[in-house]
């Protein structure tokens, strides 16, 4: 049972320890989930953010072109409608196209050969060409106007650097629009363009904060630009291609956004929230599992503690509802029954251990019984039968079962098998009788012993009166005596001899009566000690409860077995401790005052070959008185009102048969010791004494 | 049949009317008997001091008696060294048979069964008697013998003892470094002294010493 529930422990901790490994990789992987989930949110929302900027960003840029493309049209319109009809004229729209353009650094009138006839620069700033002459730009306005002749409409030119008074420079384009009459080429209107500018006037009206806008070279080089950067981190750029009649700028519009900030914007924000939130509940689970964990590995436990129990119980116990039907039966139960759990639990009110023809019976009983709920626990002996058939003798104890609710839901039997119990007892009561026949047989042997010694002393002495008057007659007769006195001594010697004969039958008689009552002497055997006590001690404890006797018995370690008739050597025991507890009781029931010991030690006598072993009896009784122990051994000698007198004779009998003396005396501080040798086996059969040289 | 007229046998009983009895049946055969009641009286007589078995005896013991049962009292017989000239005879009843054969071989001379049938009993006692007279004058003999041994001188002890060996008196003188002449003598005065007329006489004589 022990091992079974050992093996049910260490099954249940490794499928706990499997489970807590598997429950904690699982947590892990939740935990890391999750944080994959959260990071690619984050960086999802930061990607959509980038998109959003960016394609701002070119929505913007796309924007900014158009304008300068719009502005750039428009300005042309405005200068085609410039014509040089006479200086002052051409001097005051072209002044006055400064002043609104600001964007055109210079406006030049020139012939079909290119000679600048009329130039006006813008009033609001330095003239441009104050440190660089303008000539140094000539091919770049030729080149201009070369394409603008074959395009046969306005061209732009590359754009060129000009150094400035103020240390910088400006990177300039020049517009060259030829002017036609009538087919007629007249001339060229040439604009000067300051990139910078450009970007200012024409493009910077809905140019945010943050964003820069430069015109580029295709490799990347900066000409010109306008506004200021953010602090971000991250730049944005979009670029898109400005193309003019004769040259095509870049357009590069920048930006820099922070990514400094984790949650961009309140979407990301919110999600991670979430994903906080989530996180917390998720601990908060966690915690919570742990608990109900912590709480169903108790119940395990106690379930696994209770299942233990009921497992090493012997006691069978039973549950069954208000029906009668059985809920529960224990392993226990199931032994003593010979039936499996589930036949029991599917057998419905008669239940199958009931022997068949008591099954009515039993039925109405525990109806009686449920109804009259009081008598229950005192418990009821009842005859259950076994799978086998076999019936056997069982203890039912019965209680309520109460539910957690406090309903009443059933009765809980404990059934005791008392088979075991019941055959002890009848074998305690079968050697109690054996040996109390032979108590009996004993004493109905020693009377006859008693009887037939007692029978032979007068016979003996009639069989020699009769035998001594025989041979003095012979003798009279031999001397001679008269006729008639002869005839009369004749008569006498008949007589004589007849009295001698019936004297003889009588003995015969008596031999055979004892010859038939005393059992044949046993052939001796060697018994242990111990067994000799073993064998007295159902009687002996019976008597001793009764009497309130303790009693005690020793056998040194050392004792060899002893060389008896068995059967009378336990009458004299029995009748010695059964002696000494009948003289206790007098004694105070209380305290060590009544203690029967018996012992037994082997007794080294030097110069003899035999050993022995002393058995003493010693009771601490009231004494034997010296008038009374006088007497003690004779037949028929008793102090008690229902004794026969004749158990000390007998025991001494027995004793000396073996070889052994029996002789008493007092104990310290009271009572009699009573003690009586045995021969021990140890010496072979032809060692075995044949004489008792006794030291009584 | 009356051959021994001074045999005395003690009759151990405590029983009085077995005692008597016996003391009848034994007295009809002529046989003197002394009674004791009980094995402490008889163990009494004879201890006392200056005891002694001068005349054929026998003794006849009870098995069950009292305090000192026959079988006691046999035991210290023995230790006495009186039975050869005091023989044994236990009287039992059929329950104490066992006792008795074991006494038997103890060296008792024999058991009777109560009640005893005819004159069994007697006849056992009368050759118990017997033997106790053998054993007397074989005692008897004994001791005259060493009463003789011990009148012998020194020398004359020497010269018996290898007369005895079977010696020439001439190998004797040699031996003693005396006379053959001396040694006749003393040889003449050792017959006369031990009472034999012949050196055989002597050597069965010394032999019948030997077996005492």
């Amino acid at each position: 049972m022990a091992g079974l529930a050992e093996r049910g422990w260490q099954a249940l901790g490794r499928r706990f320890r499997g489970h807590l490994r598997s429950r904690w990789l699982l947590w892990t992987m939740l935990v890391l989930l999750l944080a994959a989930l959260l990071g690619l949110l984050v960086w999802l929302t930061g990607r959509y953010e980038a998109s959003a900027v960016q394609s701002r960003l070119d929505a913007e840029a796309l924007e900014v072109v158009s304008d300068l493309r719009n502005g750039l049209a428009r300005n042309m319109r405005q200068l085609q409608l410039l014509t040089p009809d006479k200086p002052g004229v051409w001097s005051a729209q072209s002044t006055e196209l400064l002043q609104q353009r600001r964007e055109i650094m210079r406006l030049e009138w020139r012939d079909p050969q290119l000679q600048t006839l009329f130039g006006q620069d813008a009033l609001t700033r330095a003239p441009v060409f104050s440190r660089t002459p303008r000539a140094q730009s000539a091919a770049d306005v030729s080149l201009a106007c070369s394409t603008a002749m074959r395009f046969d409409g306005a061209a732009y030119s590359n754009s060129y650097f000009v150094p400035q008074p103020d240390g910088l420079g400006l990177e300039l384009m020049d517009l060259c629009i030829p002017q036609t009459v009538s087919g007629r080429l007249i001339g060229f209107t040439v604009a000067t363009y300051a990139l910078s500018e450009m970007l200012v006037e024409l493009a910077s009206a809905q140019l945010p904060r943050g964003y820069a806008l430069a015109f580029t070279e295709a490799d990347g080089t900066r000409l010109a630009m306008h506004g200021q950067l953010g602090q971000g981190q991250k730049l944005y750029k979009a670029q898109l291609l400005l193309d003019l009649p004769g040259n095509t700028l870049v357009v590069r519009m920048e930006t820099r956004q922070g990514t400094a900030d984790l949650f961009p914007n309140p979407l990301s924000a919110l999600v991670s929230s979430m994903a906080l939130a989530l996180a917390l509940v998720l601990l908060l689970l966690v915690r919570d599992m742990r608990r109900r964990q912590k709480v169903e590995q108790d119940l395990a436990e106690a379930l696994a503690f209770r299942n233990a129990m009921e497992d090493s119980l012997s006691t069978g116990l039973r549950a069954r509802d208000l029906q009668g039907n059985i809920t529960y039966v224990n392993p226990a139960f199931c032994k003593m029954v010979g039936l499996q759990a589930e036949q029991l639990l599917q057998s419905g009110d008669q239940a199958p251990y009931w022997p068949p023809e008591m099954v009515a019976l039993y039925s109405r009983r525990q109806q009686d019984r449920y109804n009259n709920s009081a008598v229950l626990r005192a418990g009821h002996e009842s005859v259950f039968q076994r799978s086998d058939g076999t019936r056997f003798p069982v203890l039912i104890m019965e209680a309520p079962l109460i539910n957690a609710q406090g309903r009443h839901t059933g009765w809980m039997s404990a059934v005791l098998d008392i088979s075991e119990q019941r055959r002890n007892e009848d074998l305690s009561r079968a050697s109690q009788d054996r040996l109390q026949a032979t108590a009996r047989l004993a004493m109905v042997g020693e009377m006859a012993s008693l009887l037939s010694h007692e029978l032979n002393q007068p016979l003996a002495a009639i069989a020699s009166y009769a035998n001594g008057s025989v041979n003095l007659l012979q003798d009279a007769l031999q001397q001679g005596q008269s006729a008639d006195g002869a005839a009369l001594a004749v008569d006498l010697l008949t007589a004589l001899q007849r009295i001698s004969g019936q004297a003889e039958r009588a003995g015969k008689v008596i031999r055979s009566v004892h010859d038939f009552v005393r059992r044949r002497e046993q052939p001796r055997q060697a018994v242990a000690p111990q067994d000799l006590l073993d064998a007295i001690m159902p009687l002996v404890a019976l008597q001793a409860r009764k009497l309130a006797v303790q009693v005690i018995s020793t056998v040194a370690p050392d004792c060899p077995a002893v060389l008896c008739d068995r059967t009378m050597v336990e009458q004299v025991l029995l009748n010695l401790v059964r002696n000494g507890m009948q003289a206790m009781q007098g004694t105070p029931t209380r305290g060590a005052h009544r203690v029967l010991e018996l012992q037994v030690h082997a007794v080294h006598s030097e110069g003899e070959s035999v050993r022995w072993v002393e058995f003493s009896v010693s009771d601490l009784g009231h004494g034997i008185d010296p008038a009374v122990a006088q007497q003690l051994f004779t037949p028929f000698f008793t102090t008690k009102a229902e004794g026969m007198g004749l158990g000390l004779s007998l025991c001494r009998t027995v004793v000396e048969q073996h070889g052994g003396t029996l002789r008493f005396e007092s104990h310290r501080p009271q009572g009699t010791v009573f003690h009586f040798t045995l021969p021990a086996t140890a010496l072979s059969e032809a060692d075995r004494p044949t004489l008792a040289l006794s030291t009584a | 049949m009356n051959q021994l007229p001074n045999a005395t046998v003690y009759v151990i009983d405590d029983d009085a009317g077995v005692r008597d009895a016996l003391a009848w049946l034994l007295r009809s055969r002529r046989l003197l008997s002394e009674l004791f009641d009980s094995g402490e009286s008889f163990e009494a007589y004879i201890s006392r001091p200056g005891f002694e078995v001068r005349e054929p005896s026998c003794a006849l013991l009870d098995v069950r008696m009292g305090a000192l049962s026959g079988l006691a009292l046999f035991d210290r017989i023995v230790k006495r060294g009186l039975l050869p000239v005091m023989p044994v005879i236990f009287l039992t009843g059929h329950a104490d048979v066992p006792t008795a054969v074991d006494a038997v071989k103890g060296g008792a001379f024999d058991f009777c069964e109560k009640p005893f049938s005819d004159n069994a009993l007697v006849d056992r006692v009368e050759q118990a008697v017997a033997h106790s007279a053998a054993a007397l004058n074989e005692q008897r003999q004994g001791r005259q013998l060493q009463r003789r041994l011990a009148g012998l001188t020194e020398r004359e002890h020497e010269v018996m003892q290898r007369v005895v060996e079977g010696l020439s008196n001439k190998q004797v003188a040699d031996g003693l470094s005396i006379s053959v002449r001396t040694v006749e003598v003393h040889r003449a005065r050792v017959f006369e002294k031990m009472a034999v007329k012949s050196a055989v006489e002597l050597v069965n004589l010394l032999r019948g010493l030997d077996r005492v």
